[in-house]
């Protein structure tokens, strides 16, 4: 199954000099994979499923690490804590559970939320867990005691994503009523809301690196990057396929700076940040590609695809010092 | 040189903001009582830099850190060998180290990061305010105010102090060392402590003395520089810097706060001052020592209460120095006034019942934690007023009644002007998602020492028991917890060890848990009046109602309750995030 790289505009600048190829295809989730996340220094990476199963791989030779079950329901989400330690994941049975890698346990159960959770992230202090869920609410938790010290009013449809920047100052939130909330971290008040002429369902959110800017994914097959402080957006990505589900799409920025998402269409796309062109599209999935990462130092993706697929694929960039075997 | 003393009239002065049309009542210092904090009997507070731990000093002896963004317990620092109660708390530059001194004489010297103890020196006297040199990552040199004698600059390294000098006398050198023995006007006690403080980069100490002067001291060879002579010359009891070092304060037995203003630079001030006063000596000592000082710190305003002549408690200043705040405890009572640095008072804020012994100004934001003598800990912030354009930009918020205008196209069938223009943004423009910009509010950001900004949080294992009782460590002392059934105070022990090899199947089910840590902790959160109304709509047991103005009575707890066994409601502590 050789990739193809294809750029959509026909221009020579638009396409990646050392495309992206196929590494690894990671097996063993017995339904869709919905969730895939690097660790913050990569040498872990997660994948989450609907079989209510989390698992958790080596980044060197893609060997299984550890399986942390304990859900009762499939999960949505997970998110890595900043010093790797821990992971906590979102998941139909209401909860939001923090687990332990060392232990490969569950140490934490966060209960609150009254409808499934669709997603979770640590601030970057990791100190505190922000929860999106159907019940419109996004829960802000204390790690160390498991205690909800915010209910945030957030939305009037379910609640897709949540995110902190980079200092853990402000929590951004989207849902399906179309808009994209930024919230007061420390006193839960809302700062701004980003709303844009029609409302399509906002899929997913996420700060920059910098946090300065906002990445929003609507259900109208549209990637929009948005100066949040002045509620105009700045750049639009097209050409993939989004309006069922709930796709997160990331900042790649090893190697050039590139937005990657997956698709409806069983690929993953990779656009030039600046130029907006398509530079690459990744295939090799059976499914809808639903979960997209991008290693924090190394030039690797992971992607994760729904249930005709189950399978996690590894992709790098092959260049002269980095083959990876 | 005298500044004007403003006597401070409330009412004159909002009658003339008003006038003048501006709401001096507004503005970047806190109104209400947020929240208090309880952990054991807190004595003594302070901030880290940025202002995201708290640390406290225990009646036990032992130091409390708590993680300010969620106002949660982050590390305890206790020792065997420290059981005396603390008197002050001091963090080094970049929040590693954190000194402690108690009743018992000696001063702690902590590693914030694993909780170890690093030194442990016994002095002569107990230490009533310590403070760890601001200049350094890592401190080895702390200033002590004893109890009754001059403040001495002890190493921490070996043990060594040097004694200060309070005063200046014309026929010696300047390192005369006296011991002042003025009693209060209220002959509270017996002996004075001389205040001082390190400035912001520690090149320098100022000094207040019993006599009413304030000397600067070179820390490097001991030797007076400057002086400047207080008006009224009455014992001073405080002395702070603002957080950027442009202003210092005096608290004085005349019941007056001064601010000055400092001319030094803040960097390198020491040599800036050696060269002033190296001149000439044609001039005795104390002369020169004046003019000097008068280079050194300009008198810019007096505050003090002209109607009840407050003995003031623990002033300072606010984070960006706008804002001074000092407190009254007199007969008991716990109240904070807030002065701008034109002079006039802006603020008078009322606490519970509950004398105030310590007082400290968030670095960053418009909160300011106090201290009472039942030894909990009040967060004082702003009352929100919740922003609604944030949740909906396309609405206009209104101060009063407008009468619109309707465009004269407005309601035609197929208006001109409503054709949807074409947004034009060029969406070719480079867009930087990468570059930081640097904090504005901290002017020596070092990148290369890491700062210690938050203690790595632990997550508290979850009890593993079968029957999934859930052990609640919470002292419910007068807490209203009937309606909870899960209010069981079953010994809970603590860290469940989890075998490493083998995955622990953690069995959910559909009761809840909410482990709460660490024993004796209580969190309690003041409930709005919104809050109640949407308790009182549930059915619940009805709180009492607690004014959101400046004065509260003690918050009562709503923490951790009702927990419907299917799970499906949980009202948890926030309620006055719903809206």
């Amino acid at each position: 199954m050789p990739e193809m790289a294809s750029a959509e505009p026909p221009s020579t600048a638009a396409a990646l000099s050392q495309p992206y190829v196929l590494h690894q295809t990671l097996t063993g989730h017995e339904r869709a994979v919905s969730a895939v996340k690097f660790s913050p220094d990569g040498s872990l990476l997660a994948s989450a499923s609907a079989d209510k199963i989390l698992r958790v791989w080596s980044t060197t030779d893609f060997s299984l690490r550890a399986e942390l079950s304990g859900h009762d329901e499939g999960i949505s989400d997970l998110c890595f804590s900043s010093d790797g330690r821990y992971l906590c994941s979102a998941s139909d049975d209401r909860t939001v559970r923090i687990w332990d890698l060392a232990a490969s346990a569950a140490v934490k159960t966060l209960t609150g939320h009254t409808n499934y959770v669709f997603c979770c992230s640590f601030n970057p202090q990791s100190n505190m867990i922000a929860s999106g869920s159907f019940d419109e609410t996004v829960r802000v938790w204390e790690v160390k005691s498991g205690k909800c010290l915010r209910v945030l009013p957030a939305h009037s449809e379910p609640v897709t994503a949540v995110d902190f920047n980079r200092d853990g100052s402000l929590i951004v939130s989207s849902s399906y009523d179309g808009l994209c909330r930024i919230w007061d971290a420390a006193t839960g008040h809302c700062v701004k809301t980003l709303i844009d002429d029609e409302s399509p369902p906002v899929s997913f959110v996420k700060f920059s690196p910098n946090g300065k800017f906002v990445l929003t994914a609507t259900l109208d097959s549209t990637l929009r990057l948005w100066n949040f402080s002045a509620g105009k957006f700045l750049k639009t990505y097209t050409g993939h396929v989004n309006s069922k589900f709930c796709i997160p799409a990331t900042f790649s920025v090893t190697n050039g700076k590139y937005i990657v998402s997956g698709s409806e269409d069983n690929c993953v796309y990779l656009w030039d940040l600046q130029t907006r062109k398509i530079v690459q599209k990744l295939e090799g999935h059976a499914d809808t590609v639903i979960a997209v990462s991008c290693h924090p130092s190394q030039n690797m993706i992971a992607s994760g695809a729904l249930g005709n697929d189950k399978t996690v694929k590894i992709w790098v960039q092959k260049s002269e010092g980095q083959l990876k075997d | 040189m005298n500044a004007p003393i403003i006597e401070v009239n409330l009412i004159f002065w909002v009658v003339l903001g008003v006038w003048m049309g501006e709401d001096p009542l507004q503005g970047d210092f806190p109104e209400v009582i947020e929240e208090f904090l309880q952990h054991g009997n807190m004595k003594c507070i302070a901030f880290n830099r940025r202002g995201t731990l708290l640390a406290a000093g225990c009646a036990n002896g032992s130091c409390v850190i708590w993680d300010f963004e969620t106002r949660g317990v982050a590390k305890e620092l206790r020792d065997k060998a420290c059981v005396a109660p603390i008197t002050s708390v001091c963090w080094s530059k970049y929040g590693h180290y954190l000194l402690a001194s108690a009743t018992d004489k000696s001063l702690t010297l902590w590693n914030v990061v694993n909780g170890e103890k690093i030194t442990h020196i016994t002095l002569q006297q107990t230490t009533l305010h310590a403070r760890l040199h601001p200049g350094s990552c890592t401190p080895s040199l702390c200033l002590a105010c004893p109890l009754s004698s001059a403040p001495i600059l002890v190493d921490l390294n070996n043990g060594t102090s040097t004694v200060l000098p309070v005063s200046v006398t014309d026929n010696t050198n300047g390192n005369a060392v006296s011991h002042p023995r003025n009693k209060f006007s209220d002959s509270s006690l017996p002996f004075t402590p001389t205040a001082a403080t390190f400035d912001k980069h520690g090149d320098l100490i100022y000094l207040g003395n019993s006599k009413g002067e304030i000397l600067i001291v070179d820390p490097k060879n001991v030797r007076v520089n400057a002086l400047i002579p207080i008006p009224g010359g009455s014992v001073v009891k405080d002395i702070v810097f603002s957080r950027n070092g442009q202003y210092l304060l005096t608290n004085s037995n005349d019941r007056v706060i001064r601010v000055y203003e400092s001319l030094l630079p803040t960097k390198g001030a020491a040599k800036e001052l050696e060269i002033m006063s190296d001149t000439d000596d044609k001039f005795p000592r104390i002369e020169k020592l004046k003019e000097v000082g008068t280079k050194c710190l300009r008198l810019s305003r007096e505050f003090q209460d002209a109607v009840t002549k407050i003995q003031w408690k623990a002033p300072c200043f606010s984070g960006d120095g706008e804002w001074v705040i000092g407190a009254s405890a007199s007969k008991g009572e716990h109240k904070l006034y807030i002065w701008d640095r034109a002079g006039h008072l802006v603020k008078i804020l009322e606490g519970p019942k509950e004398a105030l012994i310590d007082l400290a100004w968030h670095p960053l934001r418009p909160l300011v934690v106090s201290v009472s003598v039942a030894g909990l800990v009040y967060i004082w912030a702003k009352d929100y007023t919740e922003n609604w354009s944030a949740f909906a930009p396309d609405f206009k918020e209104l101060e009063e009644n407008e009468e619109y205008v309707e465009r004269e196209d407005e309601f035609d069938l197929m208006p001109e002007s409503e054709k949807v223009k074409e947004l034009v943004i060029n969406q070719d423009e480079e867009v930087d998602i990468l570059t930081v910009e640097k904090d504005s509010a901290f002017s020596d950001s070092d990148a290369s020492q890491e700062e210690l900004c938050f203690l790595p949080a632990v997550p508290f294992p979850d009890p593993e028991q079968q029957d999934k009782c859930l052990g609640s460590s919470l002292k419910l002392g007068d807490s209203n917890h009937t309606g909870s059934p899960f209010s069981v105070e079953a010994a809970q022990n603590g860290q469940a060890i989890l075998p490493a090899s083998s995955p622990l199947e953690v069995v959910g089910n559909s009761t809840p848990e909410e482990a709460v840590g660490t024993a004796g902790m209580k969190r309690k959160r003041k409930p709005s009046a919104k809050g109640m109304e949407l308790q009182a709509e549930k059915g619940r047991k009805p709180q009492t109602k607690n004014k959101s103005s400046g004065k509260t009575s003690k918050p009562r707890s709503r923490s951790g309750d009702g927990i419907d066994t299917n799970g499906s409601v949980l009202e948890d502590d926030v309620t006055d995030e719903y809206l």
